[in-house]
């Protein structure tokens, strides 16, 4: 079984394509969550290793969902993604604490991993 | 007016008639010395008093003050009754011989008004009355005609006993309390005038200054009598109190000659320097200086869209009617409403003067006015310009989010969709073929969102083909029945069209959230040299045209055109959005 993760995005198709892509590539999708709330809470219920963030939520902003799973002592590795292109975001990814970026578009089972093993 | 004049003109005969008859009770006395000398003074006196009250009276029928001092004269008139020789007569003219004097007092209280408002002050005329017929009580009661130096007067007919001591304490007791009213009252008349305002103390010095120089020497008189100083000093004084009577009225004359001058003087010199052309600030200052108001305010007036403002185009607010500070002296000019001087309340009192003024300013009142209207246009313009430019930035911000949110996540979704089909293509077909399909129905969504929303950023079929089809497209996707009533056969310029349809677009989007109405008709016409776009609903009404930014947005949008929307929404009636656009 690959690596647990949890996809957080206010979007239920894509919540649903990105099941089927990363389940297809051997992850394991433990949950899902569609505001910067819960994905605050099933992060600690779930404890999944990895978390699918978009960016723009409807509630807390991804990149302050980001700092804040980030700063928990045991904490999963956190992937942005978004449908606009990394460059409209300048240097957040680096600092938000996220490992990496991955295009909404361009998401699958294997940009994932290249991200997780640097 | 003139049954003012005529009932003047009873009370004038009425004071010729009782002077005269105060003569002849003078000249035929038998214990009053140099009789002629006396009865002319009397008369001279009282008719001067009437005179000049009939005067005040004429000029100002609402201030009671020129009644105040007509009865001055009368009572003044009463008083020479103590010159009768009949006992009886003799006894009631001694009784209310000060009398004139109660009436003095309560004259100068209540100017320059002719009105009381303090409690306290009513209460200190009250008493000038009372001790005016308390005083002489002790010399009627208790002293003979010898004990008063006036052998040949007749006994009173209330006398009781001659009494030194008795006579002594009630007169130097009576005459305290009137010494310290009178002190009380040139004190509340000095500190009126001190805080009176320039333009009032012009009117108000000659009466003050006589009425309360007339008040000390009274006050001196009174205290010499009560000390018991000689009779040398009493007399002189009482004299020379005499002499400032029969002035007073003389100063109260002059006071409105002299406003009437400083008046035509000031509407003069205001003329004058109103000729070089002020610029707005100037123009409230020569109006200051001209009423001698410091706080002066020239408001303008706004036919369109019927508001007072500065003259840096700000809206002002009148004072209400009944301000206790403030008065407003409207400005017209051939019967339309300009401007208006917002001012001290005490200039009312010479309205003549306000009037005069207001109507030589009428010229360059009007100048301003069209000043401020260009100026609150430019404020008017620069706040649609800065809404305009708001309203773009939200509207981007709106498209972005509905283009990322929308149609993009679909494609995203798509995207991913379509790679794992791919991927499962010779593994697992019959899954592909359902992902494929699937992918198809996303695809018709995200075309229909695209299309929806370029037509919202501007519908093609409204530059290709003019309003008439647009129109009907609008009417037809309106869930609410829409009858296009009436279009222009011939096309409008593209803004004009492209407002027409917007107005149309976001009165039917109203009508369908709000009005509760079961259909709804479009009108667009040319008229004047105008396009008249009409949305008319048989709704409920009540429309606030206040309400979402909708409407904000649209006004500015026609009003970039020169243009003018309006909204007829009354409870119950139905709902008219109307946009005339000048073409």
């Amino acid at each position: 079984m690959g690596p647990t993760i949890l996809i957080v995005d206010d979007h239920p198709s894509f919540r649903a394509s990105a099941r089927v892509v990363l389940e297809s590539d051997g992850f394991s999708v433990i949950g899902e969550a569609a505001d910067g709330a819960s994905a605050l809470t099933e992060c600690c219920r779930l404890r999944p290793q990895v978390v699918l963030l978009d960016v723009q939520l409807p509630d807390i902003d991804g990149f302050d969902v980001c700092e804040q799973i980030t700063s928990y002592l045991e904490h999963p590795t956190v992937i942005m993604t978004s449908s606009r292109d990394p460059a409209d975001f300048g240097p957040l990814v680096t600092t938000s604490g996220a490992c990496g970026f991955v295009p909404k578009a361009e998401l699958s089972g294997e940009r994932v991993q290249e991200l997780l093993s640097p | 007016m003139s049954g003012l004049r005529r009932a003047l003109g009873l009370v004038a005969i009425e004071g010729v008639v009782v002077g005269l008859v105060a003569l002849a009770i003078i000249l035929s006395s038998d214990h009053v010395e140099a009789r002629a000398l006396q009865g002319v003074l009397a008369v001279f006196i009282g008719w001067s008093w009437i005179g000049a009250g009939l005067l005040a009276w004429w000029r100002r029928p609402d201030n009671r003050f020129g009644v105040l001092m007509t009865a001055v004269g009368f009572a003044f008139f009463l008083g020479t009754l103590n010159a009768a020789n009949a006992r009886w007569l003799f006894t009631v003219g001694v009784l209310v011989s000060s009398v004139y004097f109660a009436v003095f007092v309560h004259m100068l209280v209540a100017y320059p008004d002719g009105r009381i408002t303090s409690g306290r002050l009513r209460r200190v005329v009250g008493v000038g009355y009372v001790i005016a017929i308390l005083g002489p009580l002790p010399s009627l009661l208790f002293a003979t005609p010898e004990r008063l130096d006036c052998d040949d007067c007749p006994e009173s007919v209330i006398f009781i006993r001659d009494s030194g001591t008795l006579y002594t304490i009630f007169d130097v007791l009576t005459s305290l309390i009137a010494v310290v009213l009178v002190g009380y009252v040139v004190f509340v008349m000095l500190a009126r005038f001190r805080d009176a305002p320039q333009t009032r103390r012009r009117a108000m010095a000659p009466v003050v200054w006589s009425g309360a120089g007339l008040l000390i020497v009274l006050a001196g008189s009174l205290l010499s009598m009560a000390v018991g100083g000689p009779s040398s000093i009493s007399d002189a004084t009482m004299l020379l109190g005499l002499a400032l009577f029969a002035l007073v009225p003389y100063g109260f004359v002059f006071g409105i000659l002299r406003s009437r001058v400083l008046q035509a003087g000031a509407v003069t010199e205001f003329l004058h320097r109103i000729g070089d052309g002020p610029d707005p600030s100037d123009l409230r200052d020569l109006l200051s200086t001209a009423l001698g108001d410091r706080s002066l305010q020239v408001v303008y007036w706004l036919d369109r869209p019927g508001k007072w403002v500065d003259a840096a185009g700000h809206p002002a607010v009148l004072p209400p009617d009944d301000d206790p500070a403030r008065a407003v002296t409207r400005v017209d000019r051939e019967g339309r409403a300009v401007g208006a001087l917002i001012h001290d309340r005490s200039l009312t009192d010479d309205p003549e003067l306000v009037g005069s003024v207001a109507a030589a300013a009428g010229l360059s009142i009007e100048n301003e006015r069209l000043q401020a209207q260009l100026r609150a246009r430019v404020e008017e313009l620069r706040a649609s310009r800065a809404r305009i430019v708001a309203a773009g930035t939200a509207e981007r911000r709106r498209l972005e989010r509905n283009l990322h949110d929308g149609a993009q996540q679909r494609l995203v979704a798509l995207s991913l969709t379509l790679r794992v089909a791919q991927a499962r293509l010779h593994e697992d077909p019959d899954a592909a073929e359902a992902m494929i399909a699937g992918a198809q129905e996303e695809l018709t969504l995200a075309l229909a969102e695209l299309r929806e929303l370029a037509r919202g950023i501007h519908p093609a079929v409204l530059s290709d083909r003019g309003l008439e089809p647009a129109l009907a497209a609008l009417a037809g996707r309106s869930p609410v029945p829409v009858e296009v009533a009436r279009t222009p056969e011939e096309r409008l310029p593209p803004a004009v069209e492209a407002a027409a349809y917007f107005v149309v677009a976001e009165a039917l989007t109203n009508v369908v959230k709000y009005a509760g109405a079961s259909q709804a008709r479009i009108s667009i016409s040319r008229s004047n040299g105008h396009a008249v776009v009409e949305v008319t609903d048989d709704g409920i009404g009540g429309a606030d045209p206040t309400r979402g930014s909708g409407l904000r947005g649209l006004a500015d949008r026609v009003s970039a055109l020169d243009g003018m929307l309006e909204l007829r929404s009354p409870e119950g009636a139905g709902t008219v959005l109307r946009a005339s656009i000048p073409v």
